[in-house]
């Protein structure tokens, strides 16, 4: 089919980074904010940007990974005393514990980041005779698991006196790591961007440093971060750089030159936190290509909510978001959760935006361009482990005017009995519509406000639509989930439910609480208040379609859906392996 | 975050120690079991208010086993409020609860948020406490109303703070002095949003500790005779830059009779955050008499 992506590729367009509240689309004015926040800027997780060191490194990774001991060793000077330390922890099978993962016996990536002279302090507990102008201590940190081996070694008697290990911390870095960390930040395109300048080391502000060292800086991806710093007049530029994944993170200005109550450190939660609720929370953003305008902003609970959408200056919608996702755990009665997706700071959400909104080209399979997709994603902390959730929402806009409204989980939830019930909620913008459902070979109007689910016996036209949605200014063909569109979708087995719009009583155009309850496994998902008991007539209306689509998840080998797993890279650390389960409904242009 | 579990967990397994949980001084160490509970047949010393239950909503009764799954009993009252939070209990073994919402404002409808209840202490059986004064601005934004109690045994005050009605650039929360007993409103600090309540006399004084919901300050007002306020808040100290996040907020106090005060903090950003993703950390201060300040031990 035409309109179907044989491989749903999407490219990034935009920046990389997102500076102001500017995400490549042309925005905005932003005045009442703070402005560190606004001009903080978040760089692309997955942008391709790398440097010739960073493969240096990753290189040198990979060569200490293929060894029978995978440990990369002390990377700067030592003294030969303090070689041997080295080697005689590595010896030690409780210093070496975590070298492995026990499941997979694949090697985590472990680096010595300290011999040091021991001290008095360090042989608490040791009984037995020592020298101590012999003993060491020295630290090895495990990337992937966040944790720190300490073994107090005896280089004098070649023994290792005392090992502990220290969950969720990182020892003091060496300085080729640190200057590893600087070399980042001054070769990343948005220091200079912030800067205004290529900054050198001389620009670095070594005394805030060593403070920023102290703990990482990354509480979410709980990678080992650091934060250089730059000085330019009484401002400091915080650069937060994950020496885990070798890349900035962001940065943000603080204004250093004022004594008065302390700030919190820049981290990369509150440089996320504060940059989405700046930018996107607070204000509309606006959004013009390929024929299309719209609005978008983040909302307290429904989600990337779309508004004011034009294609070629003729309105389609009044506005699209996602009001609730609904998760149901089978196999435990009644339980699961209503979930709302939205803005990280005062919001009714329970998975929160991360990232800003990104824009990204959609590509078929050709590669051409054949429109663009905004998207967002909200994820829980800790995702993917047990309980956590991650929601990724995506609007579809084509060239030829075809548009749709997409979701998905990407897991994990805390079962592989999860059934995801997101809600749609989708107002047309004309005011004189009419709903017609495919039935005995023609289109059917539906006369009256109800609701239907998709199944074995739906009828489509050829082309595969269900609905229509006809008005004065044209209308829409209703394409729903089948599993057709490439993207990883096996379907939608949606609710589909058909409300009328009236002004004079707010039925979901702003902000909506929690329409529904987690586990209900029929129609009473939540949309059903607005057209029972007392069902309105929908002809030549303003009208809004409910879309609820059904997604049973699954964690079968070879057959994930919804679902999300770390696994170990090349690099010893984990990446995480996503399986969404996207749905949603295509809309398709009536050509008259 | 479900604040649920950030004061839920505060009160997760609150055992009759329950009553110290929150203020352990022994001046203000007089709250009494509910006789209810003998009376079913749960034994006090074993047994627990909680608001925690996965699966449960509103309060529980948890009695401990030597071995295997705890007992559990619901009065069909105790789920009046839907989700549940923060528990108190008085020296007459009557115990007040604070609705708030778990993931979702379903069970929760915010203009209901400023409600306290009371479970009778003889008949087991909740009912409305006081119904607070619901704000005139309650938004989408901010799902939460009340988020603290505390309880002063001399004057037989419950305070209560809610932070119903408040925003990101609007900081109108309250914390109320009430009666106990009738349920009046005695006084009240307004434009101020609270998290988490103490009482401590380290200072000499006794004090109303509040940890503030937006930020990571401390604050304290002195407490008169009668229980009510004297004076304004004062910013006593800051958890600011301490911890593994660095800007927690107060959930709970816990102060000894030694000068120490434990501090329990929290990530909290008025949002409905899982309560899997809740980590709570541990800060301890030590009163210096010297210097009049507290000093931050660990």
């Amino acid at each position: 089919m035409k309109h179907r992506l044989l491989n749903f590729l999407l490219f990034i367009f935009v920046t990389a980074v997102f500076s102001s509240c500017d995400n490549g689309n042309g925005v905005t004015v932003h005045k009442g904010y703070d402005e560190t926040a606004i001009e903080s800027m978040i760089a692309e997780a997955d942008t391709l940007v790398t440097f010739p060191f960073v493969a240096e490194r990753v290189n040198k990774i990979k060569d200490a990974l293929r060894q029978p001991l995978p440990v990369l060793l002390y990377a700067d000077s030592a003294s030969d005393k303090q070689r041997f330390a080295e080697s005689v922890a590595l010896k030690d099978s409780v210093f070496t514990q975590f070298l492995f993962d026990p499941a997979t016996h694949l090697p985590f990536r472990n680096e010595i980041f300290g011999i040091h002279q021991a001290r008095e302090s360090d042989m608490a507990g040791i009984k037995a005779a020592y020298n101590l102008a012999d003993c060491y201590r020295v630290e090895m940190y495990n990337y992937a698991l966040n944790n720190t081996s300490v073994a107090i070694v005896d280089a004098g008697t070649q023994r290792v006196l005392n090992r502990f290990y220290l969950s969720q911390t990182q020892p003091d870095l060496p300085p080729a790591l640190i200057t590893l960390a600087n070399k980042i930040a001054m070769e990343s395109p948005e220091v200079e961007k912030a800067l205004g300048f290529k900054p050198d080391e001389k620009k670095l502000l070594a005394q805030y440093y060593k403070t920023s060292l102290n703990q990482t800086r990354c509480e979410r991806s709980r990678h080992l971060c650091v934060a250089p710093t730059f000085l330019l007049g009484e401002k400091t530029l915080w650069a937060i750089v994950d020496l885990t994944d070798h890349r900035l993170v962001g940065v943000r200005w603080i204004y250093s030159g004022k004594t008065g109550p302390a700030s919190p450190l820049v981290s990369e939660r509150k440089l996320q936190d504060d940059k989405i609720t700046a930018c996107f929370c607070e204000q509309e953003q606006k959004l013009a290509r390929n024929g299309w305008e719209m609005k978008y902003m983040l909302t307290s609970s429904d989600g990337l909510r779309i508004s004011n959408v034009l294609y070629n200056g003729k309105p389609v919608l009044r506005n699209a978001k996602l009001v609730d996702v609904h998760v149901n755990y089978s196999g435990s009665d009644g339980f699961g959760y209503s979930d709302a997706v939205g803005c990280p700071f005062f919001s009714q959400a329970a998975v929160l935006a991360w990232e800003p909104p990104k824009v990204v080209d959609l590509l078929d399979d050709s590669k051409n361009k054949i429109g663009f997709v905004l998207e967002q994603t909200f994820r829980s902390e800790g995702w993917p482990t047990p309980c956590s959730y991650n929601y990724r929402q995506r609007y579809e806009f084509y060239n030829d005017g075809r548009f749709r409204i997409t979701a998905a989980s990407l897991g994990r939830g805390c079962s592989s009995t999860a059934t995801y019930r997101p809600v749609f909620r989708i107002a047309f913008a004309d005011d004189h519509s009419s709903f017609y459902e495919w039935k005995n070979s023609s289109w059917s109007q539906w006369e009256k406000e109800q609701w239907q689910l998709q199944g074995a016996a739906t009828l489509f036209t050829p082309e595969g639509f269900q609905y229509k949605i006809a008005g004065n200014s044209g209308g829409y063909f209703m394409e729903p989930g089948k599993g057709q569109f490439n993207d990883g979708g096996r379907g939608d087995y949606a609710y589909v439910y058909v409300s009328k719009h009236d002004n004079a009583r707010d039925e979901g155009e702003s902000d909506l609480v929690t329409i529904g309850p987690c586990c209900n496994a029929d129609y009473h998902q939540g949309p059903e208040k607005f057209i029972e008991p007392n069902a309105e007539n929908i002809q030549n209306a303003s009208l809004v379609v409910w879309y609820v689509a059904q997604l049973r998840n699954d964690d079968r080998k070879g057959n994930e859906y919804c679902w999300a797993e770390n696994v170990l890279n090349s690099k010893g650390v984990y990446e995480t392996k996503i399986f969404p389960c996207f749905c949603g409904p295509m809309f398709i242009p009536v050509k008259n | 975050m479900r604040l649920s579990i950030i004061i839920v967990s505060a009160l997760a397994f609150a055992l009759f120690s329950s009553c110290k949980e929150e203020v352990e001084f022994q001046s203000n160490d007089c709250r009494k079991l509910p006789t209810f509970v003998k009376a079913i047949g749960f034994n006090p010393a074993r047994t627990a208010f909680s608001t925690s239950e996965k699966k449960t909503m509103g309060l529980v009764l948890v009695e401990l086993q030597k071995q295997g799954e705890p007992r559990r009993y619901q009065h069909p009252s105790w789920k009046m409020g839907g989700w549940m939070g923060p528990i108190q209990l008085d020296q007459f073994g009557n115990c007040f609860v604070g609705p708030v919402p778990v993931v979702n404002v379903y069970n929760n409808p915010t203009s209901k948020q400023n409600t306290v209840y009371k479970v009778d202490s003889e008949s087991g059986v909740m009912s409305v406490f006081a119904e607070l004064p619901v704000s005139d601005s309650i938004t989408s934004v901010n799902p939460y109303g009340i988020l603290g109690l505390c309880y002063l045994c001399e004057t037989n005050t419950l305070y209560v703070s809610s932070v119903m009605g408040s925003d990101r650039t609007h900081e109108k929360g309250t914390v109320y002095a009430i009666d106990a007993t009738s349920g009046e409103i005695l006084d009240k600090i307004t434009g101020i949003d609270i998290l988490g309540m103490g009482i401590s006399y380290a200072s000499g004084q006794r004090k109303l500790y509040m940890g503030s919901a937006r930020t990571s300050d401390i604050y304290a007002i002195t407490l008169n005779k009668k229980g009510t306020f004297s004076g304004k808040p004062e910013i006593m100290l800051s958890l600011i830059n301490l911890g593994p996040r660095g800007d927690d907020k107060v959930r709970r106090f816990r102060f000894t009779q030694y000068g120490g005060m434990q501090i329990f903090g929290v990530e909290f950003n008025f949002n409905l955050t899982a309560p899997t993703e809740k980590q709570e950390t541990v800060y301890e201060f030590s009163w210096d008499d010297t210097e009049k300040k507290w000093q931050f031990v660990k």
